[in-house]
């Protein structure tokens, strides 16, 4: 059930002159949780977008267990790969039900009908997320919170080997946030899912994700363990923002000092001994 | 859990409206301005043409009914699939110019004079068509090649297209004599009217197989008025949908405008209240909407052809004085969605 993605020399830009991904490199094992980090404009989104097949690369490859991404097919990839972007309203009034349902969209007949396997597929995602007291509500009647589970049950009622999620904790309070991280950890453990995320929330990052790949804005990257590529010298250098690094306990945290911070000038930003 | 909507499920409503539009299409063939008796009606159509009357009568109606029910059905699904396609629900048949293509064929063939017949279909039929069809290839090509987003350039080119193309006939109207005039204007407010029954045969034939094809592709236009990048995450091909989902309503759009011209409101108001009722998924959306847009079509007509005695309306202007407040009540009572209809 889980599957591998390994990218390799991978380059990207929109235009011929700029260069939004430059040689990047790095391997996600299956059952890993991958997080990308970088300020905006680092291509975080593009690079998602290529590891989902809607852009291709201009040069290096994306493999998906083991074959380039190309060779699938728009059906074919929909079933290795599930993918949650930011939450939005549908034009047309979908419920709950019926948004998490399409997930089965690949898997399904010639008349498009879902069947008894595919509505325990569904029913249990609804379960996993706690969505399944509004599960006939519209999404346009839910919360930002809400609506983004629903997006992340629909991924995991995809079935699919691999998550992919473009910031999955914007717009969502402190609870929701840690929410959502939870919810992923447990189809990482349970489901054994190979999970990618985009994200700018590096404390939350740091905490949750085995592996980080940091994006800088001009191109240059760093990949590795997340207690490795997480320091206050990174974070400062990637971001253009001086920050405060501290620890409690195990989990190490970050807050950006800005020019009219109180104190600004008493506090020296520890760096991390190791 | 809320329930999915299952084959059962979906048969027994579609069963339902079914039957309720054959009993309209029967209410409305024993309404008219001429009173039939039935007795008479069953006893055929006799030895000589025209010794039974109340026959003759019955039939023309007949047929007159299952045009109405034809062309309802065919714009409904029409306006169902465009404004998933176009992921906006104040699309209607007649957005991409399919409407000024048909008008403009229709035109030239009255200006024109041309009398011939093809396949028992008139040469205003033949040539609206073909407007139509051609319109429609137009479109999508400039559509296609204008490199922004599918939707948005297909919007615009059937925008052009269908601004060009009134213009034309306008000038075209004007410069019409004056029997000549009131056809033309008789034809762009759209009117059913008795049509041979081979032509009725193969458009009915044709009409059924598009809807059906547009059936198959119904949960994939479930996820693709999600947006395309939803929709290639959920494993289905934007471009290929459309292109199927289009050519098949372009198809039985310009059959129903070729047979009826220019009948508004149908393609907006029946996919609209039908989803209002019983929610956007496509597979229940679609069929649903062609029985009730060819059971509402062939009301409107009957009133068109009763309401003033001989003188008859064109059914455009009735589905339009009807179907606007009709719709409003719609909208007033169901904008909040209703449990128990779901």
């Amino acid at each position: 059930m889980n599957s591998s993605i390994e990218v390799k020399n991978l380059s990207f830009s929109y235009q011929p002159q700029e260069i939004v991904l430059k040689e990047i490199s790095f391997e996600v094992e299956p059952g890993a949780f991958l997080v990308i980090v970088g300020p905006n404009g680092a291509g975080k989104t593009t690079l998602l977008n290529l590891l989902c097949g809607l852009l291709r690369p201009q040069s290096g490859s994306i493999k998906i267990d083991g074959a380039p991404v190309e060779s699938y097919s728009t059906k074919k990839l929909a079933q290795k790969v599930a993918v949650v972007r930011q939450e939005f309203v549908p034009v047309f009034d979908f419920t709950v039900t019926e948004i998490v349902s399409m997930a089965r969209a690949p898997y399904l007949g010639t008349f498009g009908f879902e069947s008894e396997n595919d509505k325990k597929i569904i029913a249990e995602a609804l379960e996993m997320t706690d969505i399944t007291r509004f599960a006939s509500r519209p999404l346009a009647r839910l919360s930002g919170g809400e609506r983004q589970r629903v997006f992340i049950a629909r991924a995991l009622a995809a079935n699919s080997p691999i998550l992919l999620l473009d910031e999955p904790t914007n717009f969502l309070d402190l609870k929701h946030q840690v929410g959502i991280y939870d919810l992923l950890k447990v189809a990482q453990h349970e489901k054994s899912k190979t999970i990618v995320a985009v994200t700018h929330d590096v404390n939350l990052a740091a905490q949750y994700c085995d592996e980080t790949l940091l994006l800088g804005a001009d191109g240059s990257y760093q990949y590795g363990r997340s207690e490795d590529v997480f320091s206050s010298k990174q974070i400062e250098r990637v971001f253009g923002v001086r920050t405060f690094a501290g620890k409690v306990g195990q989990e190490k945290f970050f807050i950006p000092l800005g020019k009219f911070a109180k104190d600004s000038g008493e506090i020296k930003s520890e760096r991390d001994s190791s | 859990m809320a329930e999915i909507l299952t084959e059962k499920n979906l048969a027994i409503k579609v069963t339902l409206c079914f039957i309720a539009l054959i009993v309209i299409m029967g209410l409305c063939t024993s309404v008219g301005t001429q009173k039939i008796s039935f007795a008479k009606v069953l006893s055929g159509s006799g030895d000589t043409p025209g010794s039974n009357i109340d026959y003759e009568i019955f039939v023309i109606r007949l047929r007159r009914v299952v045009l109405a029910a034809m062309v309802g059905a065919a714009l409904a699904c029409s306006g169902v699939v465009l404004q998933a396609i176009m992921r906006n629900p104040l699309a209607d048949p007649y957005i991409l110019g399919i409407s000024s293509g048909a008008g403009l064929g229709a035109i030239i063939a009255i200006l024109s004079g041309i009398s011939w017949t093809f396949w028992g279909g008139s040469a205003v039929t033949a040539f609206a068509f073909m407007g139509a069809v051609a319109t429609v290839w137009l479109v999508w090509f400039i559509g296609h090649f204008t490199g922004k987003s599918q939707v948005t350039g297909l919007l615009l080119a059937g925008v052009v297209v269908n601004a060009f193309f009134s213009a034309v006939i306008m000038f075209l109207t004007s410069i019409a004599k004056s029997e000549q005039l009131r056809a033309t204007v008789y034809w762009l407010m759209g009117s059913i009217t008795d049509k041979d029954p081979l032509v009725l045969w193969i458009s009915g034939i044709c009409i059924l197989a598009g809807i059906i094809a547009l059936f198959l592709v119904c949960y994939r236009l479930n996820a693709l008025t999600l947006g395309d990048e939803q929709a290639i995450g959920l494993g289905i091909d934007p471009g290929k949908t459309r292109l199927v989902a289009f050519g098949f309503t372009a198809f039985i759009t310009a059959i129903a405008v070729s047979l009826s011209g220019l009948i508004g409101f149908v393609g907006l108001i029946i996919p609209h209240g039908v989803r209002l009722v019983f929610g956007p998924d496509h597979r229940q959306l679609l069929p649903i909407s062609a029985l009730i847009g060819g059971a509402f079509l062939v009301c409107a007509d009957t009133l068109a052809r009763t309401i003033f005695g001989q003188e008859q309306l064109p059914v455009g202007v009735v589905t339009a004085i009807a179907g606007g407040p009709f719709f409003l009540i719609l909208l007033a009572k169901y904008s909040r969605k209703v449990s128990w209809l779901k």
